[in-house]
């Protein structure tokens, strides 16, 4: 073993050229596979967070005539005793009215939470670009959207005109941006006891909302069947985010696919390439593999030399391609920039990934070095004695 | 006296659809401790027949006994350890390994038979540099030594494992005159002192003369079989 490790040592030292470039042509490859995998998990990670970062994962509606759940605290315990996984939920009471301001109306979509709750999902202290949450009675949050559109100003009173016709006078006490257009045309956060008192709706709610843990945000559908068979209510409906973006679901499986293809290509043409100059280190090296066999070693032991020299390029391979993929990585977020200042593509440095992808390139370097492995112990040293 | 070495109807026979017959019903035996050499013109067969010798090739019929077991059954590995153990080569090219020193060089037989480098071996090792004349030169690099020092540390490095035979292929076919002699006598030396077997391929008569015992090949055959 340890002389088979030493001669290896010593054949990559006495060429310190070739087996550089060796190290530096693993290393662009892993580097390569480093840099396109932090990448599309970044985008991905990105696209997720932007589609479902503030928004619920998993609903609960009611399938009842007035689509109301009652009773909604017990409920509301049953769920987060059920699955450890939910993170967040909120309750929510949702209702269209007018807004009703300055001669003109549009409609609106009123949703009372229970703030508190609800600012874990949607991050609303954040999205408040002017002004503060609602607490006392009849106090709202509307978009900035409509802000500039009638020229609403802070603490302004407006009139909310009910489906039935009444008209409840509220006071705007803050903006909110929630970076999507709609939401910002459409929506009116209130506090949940403002909406149960707008809308007549004492102590119901129209629907649960539940954010899973980021590890488990691709499992919020079986999260989902799992509450439905524990609470087992016909007049629940359950839905999740999955069920409703399987677009962007397929889009991402695409791309998995896409990127993992890439790395493979690039690692087998990094093996083929080290395979190749390996063979040609065997015969480089024939004189001396054809003396040390005459002298007696074992051609399991001539084997070894080439596989500890494809375990010590690819180590060597895989740490260069780290340090380059960790350096093309952070130059790419440093030098791509958007126009305010933040990267184009947030990169996802998963340690758990580079060091699987540095422990593929050794691998696949002790696979490449199979063949002149192979090579070196069928080398018989009277071929190498009768020639010379 | 015992043979060591026994070769007994050997034929070797290159090539299958065109066959040349390199070597015609070799009978020859060396005794322990006895110093021979074997001449003959180049192509005549007799490196092949140290080859075979040596366990390095294989005979195409005919069996070769070192140490009086047959060699033809043995396994590549068990071939790999008699060699390690009971053969030292010398060849006309030194062959040391460029990439470690001299006594790295001469270590290397010892390291090849499991063996871990301790004072003892480390030693024995200095012991047969200075016996060649290169205790000085022990740590150079082995392609920073003339040729001449280089087949002396091939010498040494034969005589490492202390072998019972020593197979010399034209240990001095390239080198002048003066080396030739100190490399001669160096290896009459051990062979008095260690009373190693040796068998030396020449073609240098007057070398050749120094033997107990001179066998001439011709055509791949025995043509003369002179001891003194």
């Amino acid at each position: 073993m340890k002389l088979s490790y030493q001669i290896a040592t010593r054949f990559l030292k006495s060429n310190v050229g070739q087996t550089i470039i060796i190290i530096l042509g693993i290393g662009v490859g892993v580097s390569v596979q480093i840099f396109i995998g932090s990448l599309i998990q970044g985008l991905q990670k990105g696209l997720v967070e932007t589609t479902i970062g503030n928004s619920s994962q998993i609903t609960v509606t009611s399938t009842t005539d007035d689509k109301l759940i009652t009773d909604y605290d017990s409920l509301l315990s049953d769920i987060e005793d059920a699955d450890s996984r939910i993170q967040f939920i909120s309750p929510a009471l949702d209702n269209a009215a007018f807004l009703d301001y300055d001669g003109e109306s549009q409609s609106l979509l009123v949703r009372g939470l229970d703030l508190q709750k609800a600012d874990s999902i949607y991050d609303i202290t954040d999205a408040i670009v002017e002004g503060i949450m609602p607490q006392a009675s009849n106090e709202i949050l509307l978009g900035s959207t409509l802000k500039e559109k009638y020229g609403i100003s802070l603490n302004e009173e407006i009139n909310l005109i009910t489906p039935d016709k009444r008209t409840i006078l509220c006071e705007v006490v803050g903006f909110f941006d929630l970076k999507v257009a709609q939401l910002n045309n459409n929506w009116c956060i209130t506090t949940l006891e403002t909406a149960q008192t707008v809308f007549n709706s004492e102590n119901t709610i129209s629907s649960i909302e539940m954010q899973v843990t980021e590890a488990d945000v691709f499992s919020a559908d079986l999260i989902a069947s799992d509450l439905e068979a524990i609470l087992s209510d016909d007049t629940l409906e359950f839905t999740n985010w999955k069920g409703q973006n399987e677009q962007l679901l397929s889009g991402l499986q695409g791309q998995s696919i896409s990127s993992l293809m890439i790395q493979v290509f690039v690692m087998i043409s990094v093996v083929l390439g080290i395979a190749s100059v390996l063979a040609i280190t065997v015969m480089q090296k024939s004189k001396q593999i054809g003396i040390l066999k005459a002298m007696g070693i074992k051609n399991s032991k001539a084997s070894l030399i080439f596989l500890f020299e494809g375990l010590i390029l690819g180590f060597f391979g895989a740490i260069t391609g780290i340090a380059f993929g960790i350096g093309l990585a952070a130059s790419f977020t440093t030098f791509a920039l958007n126009a305010d200042g933040t990267p184009v593509i947030d990169l996802y440095i998963d340690p758990n990934f580079i060091l699987l992808s540095g422990a593929v390139a050794m691998v696949a370097c002790v696979l490449a070095s199979l063949i002149p492995a192979r090579k070196s112990s069928k080398l018989n040293p009277i071929d190498i004695i009768r020639n010379n | 006296m015992e043979s060591i070495l026994e070769v007994k109807n050997v034929n070797k026979i290159y090539g299958t659809t065109i066959t040349t017959q390199v070597l015609t019903d070799i009978n020859v035996g060396f005794e322990k401790g006895s110093f021979n050499s074997i001449i003959g013109q180049s192509g005549s067969g007799k490196s092949t027949l140290l080859n075979i010798i040596g366990t390095l090739d294989t005979p195409t019929s005919g069996e070769v006994y070192i140490k009086g077991i047959p060699t033809a059954k043995m396994s590549k590995n068990k071939l790999a350890q008699l060699r390690n153990k009971s053969i030292g080569f010398v060849f006309q090219f030194h062959y040391l390994l460029p990439e470690f020193t001299a006594l790295e060089n001469v270590l290397m037989p010892y390291r090849i038979g499991g063996g871990i480098v301790n004072k003892e071996i480390k030693d024995k090792a200095r012991d047969l540099m200075s016996l060649v004349g290169l205790e000085k030169v022990a740590d150079n690099n082995a392609t920073k030594m003339s040729g001449g020092q280089q087949q002396r540390t091939a010498i040494a490095r034969a005589l490492l494992n202390s072998p019972d035979i020593i197979l010399a292929d034209e240990p001095t076919g390239n080198l002048d005159s003066n080396s030739t002699e100190t490399i001669y006598n160096l290896l009459r030396n051990i062979n008095d002192q260690f009373k190693t077997t040796f068998v030396i391929i020449t073609h240098d008569r007057r070398i050749a003369e120094k033997a107990d015992r001179i066998v001439e090949i011709a055509d791949g055959k025995i043509n003369m079989d002179i001891r003194k």
